[in-house]
């Protein structure tokens, strides 16, 4: 009898807190539909304004009217046609831009602080407080103050207007540091012991460790895709040249009101640029969250 | 860098005159008021938020549970700039959205968010809050999945209050999650730019209410006065200095 008692009430409660959190998404969501449905709107129909006050909820004609002003009249692949075919950015070379730079910079960043994060977890070395201490400094100092002096720095190196100037800064990050730090502490010494007494040198033991770790290694690859995806600052200095840009710095200038680039065009842009890390995301955010879990608590 | 002059081209030494520009010039003094202002108000209202929304997600259906996080995940995922043009959208003048859900119906006349200098900084503010609370309840469930379900089977014994067991065991099972949460918001909020730089267009809007410390440093580039700019940058390491010690001193005291 008790039994039945708490399952109905554990239906209750999960009834309820799904209903608390529907307002939420809502907020939420409602700016993506509006963007995804304004893709398909000219100029004129985008401007309308929804119109929701005063409220008539009884009368079929209101309804009809907003949903009139919500959804568009007609799907016109115009829009994306004129971005796809880079009538006002080069769209194709923006994305390829962003990707083999934020793709670079995953890797990059991986595989360093890896490295660096088993030499702290695992190896001796003089000043190694102090080291760890610079890095946790990288984590506070926000990198786009040192922009200006990087700036110059990649003039010095020739790395003026290429992606290489992007990738090389975006590798450092304290972040994945502290975290692979961290996931090298949980494995057991003693893994490490056998390899070295079957004679494997220190970085191959290192290299067998990492395929314990991958579930990790794929979480902060995939939070550094993210945080690539979204740099703005920097490439805006560094990249000088239309075709060698990244995509935020492209959807900047569409969004320019001087540019006089039709709404409907601006959606698409932004709509284009959000799918790659939603998909990302919505792949593997299962594996991700529970190597978060793993590693947070404790 | 920073103390050398302004300009393109030669560059020459001026030792300090950069840092007494910088402690006579109001606007500096202003650009980090408000990044301080911006910075803890996202903390102090994303935080809570987010610990209520995660201890939602948690008591949902477990089918919709993936599907609900990955909504609220999405304005993460988002390039910020993306969400500026959103937020054009919400925070117009008349027929935003804010206006028309919020501030019309209550009977006040329509703000106008982004000119009205009272109301700038309120709206980047809200901005955050959209755009991270999904993301920190995210971590936060992790957190909370790693908890030992023992804990909570050895607390209802001594109390079934589900109150008693959030403050006794999940908070404090938690406070490496909450630490690292609000250390990522604090560097984000002061670093914040691609949010600012599309909604106020790289000024501080009317009366500069929403100038922040990294657009003042871009507008300082922006006229080619790279003296400045790293004057600024220079300017702000005791501020980081002093939270880096207390994160040192936090880590020693839970983690």
């Amino acid at each position: 009898m008790k039994n039945i008692d708490s399952a109905k009430s554990g239906f209750l409660r999960r009834s309820v807190s799904t209903l608390l959190l529907v307002p939420f998404l809502l907020a939420v969501l409602y700016p993506f539909l509006w963007m995804v449905f304004g893709i398909f709107k000219t100029n004129h129909e985008f401007f309308q304004p929804l119109r929701i006050w005063p409220m008539k909820p009884l009368n079929g004609e209101y309804w009809m009217k907003l949903a009139d002003t919500f959804f568009p009249n007609e799907l016109s692949m115009r829009n994306i046609h004129e971005l796809v075919i880079g009538k006002w950015v080069p769209f194709w070379d923006v994305l390829l831009n962003s990707m083999l730079s934020s793709f670079g910079q995953a890797i990059g960043a991986v595989a360093l602080s890896a490295m660096t994060g088993y030499a702290f977890a695992r190896l001796k070395f003089h000043w190694k407080n102090i080291y760890f201490v610079i890095v946790l400094a990288l984590i506070l100092v926000p990198r786009q103050l040192f922009a200006v002096p990087l700036f110059s720095w990649l003039n010095t190196l020739g790395l003026n207007d290429s992606i290489f100037g992007i990738i090389l800064p975006g590798v450092i990050t304290g972040l994945g540091v502290i975290y692979f730090t961290q996931v090298f502490r949980k494995i057991p010494v003693e893994y490490s012991q056998v390899a070295r007494t079957c004679g494997a040198s220190e970085f191959r033991v290192f290299l067998t460790l990492l395929s314990l770790i991958w579930p990790a290694i794929l979480s902060y690859g995939m939070i550094h895709f993210v945080l690539a995806w979204h740099e703005h600052l920097l490439p805006m200095l560094v990249l000088s040249t239309e075709s060698q840009q990244t995509l935020p710095i492209a959807l900047a200038k569409l969004y320019d009101v001087s540019q006089r680039t039709p709404q409907g065009v601006q959606m698409a842009a932004s709509t284009f640029s959000l799918i790659p890390t939603a998909l990302l995301f919505a792949l593997c955010h299962r594996k991700f969250k529970s190597s978060l879990s793993d590693m947070l608590v404790h | 860098m920073s103390l050398e002059s302004n300009g393109l081209g030669a560059v020459e030494f001026v030792g300090f005159k950069n840092y007494y520009a910088l402690a006579n010039d109001e606007r500096y003094f202003k650009s980090i008021c408000n990044s301080l202002i911006y910075t803890l108000a996202s903390v102090v209202l994303i935080v809570p938020m987010s610990l209520w929304l995660a201890h939602l997600l948690q008591s949902t259906f477990r089918r919709l549970r993936p599907m609900l996080t990955f909504g609220l995940l999405l304005p993460a995922l988002t390039p910020p700039s993306v969400l500026a043009t959103l937020f054009l959208m919400v925070f117009h003048g008349r027929e935003g959205l804010l206006n028309q859900l919020f501030i019309i119906p209550i009977g006040l006349a329509p703000i106008n968010w982004l000119k009205d200098p009272n109301f700038i900084l309120l709206g980047l503010v809200l901005q955050t809050v959209w755009r991270w609370t999904g993301f920190m309840t995210f971590f936060i469930m992790a957190g909370m999945e790693g908890i030992p379900k023992a804990y909570y089977e050895a607390a209802k014994l001594a109390t079934s209050s589900r109150w008693d067991h959030f403050i006794h065991i999940t908070l404090p099972q938690l406070r490496s999650v909450l630490i690292f949460v609000s250390i990522y918001l604090l560097v984000d909020g002061f670093s914040l730019f691609s949010g600012a730089f599309i909604l106020l267009g790289g000024s501080g809007g009317t009366a500069d209410a929403g100038l922040l410390t990294i657009s003042y440093v871009f507008q300082k580039t922006r006229f080619f006065e790279y003296g400045s700019a790293a004057a600024i940058s220079v300017s702000l390491l005791p501020l980081m200095l002093l939270s880096l010690y207390t994160i040192i001193l936090l880590r020693r005291r839970y983690i």
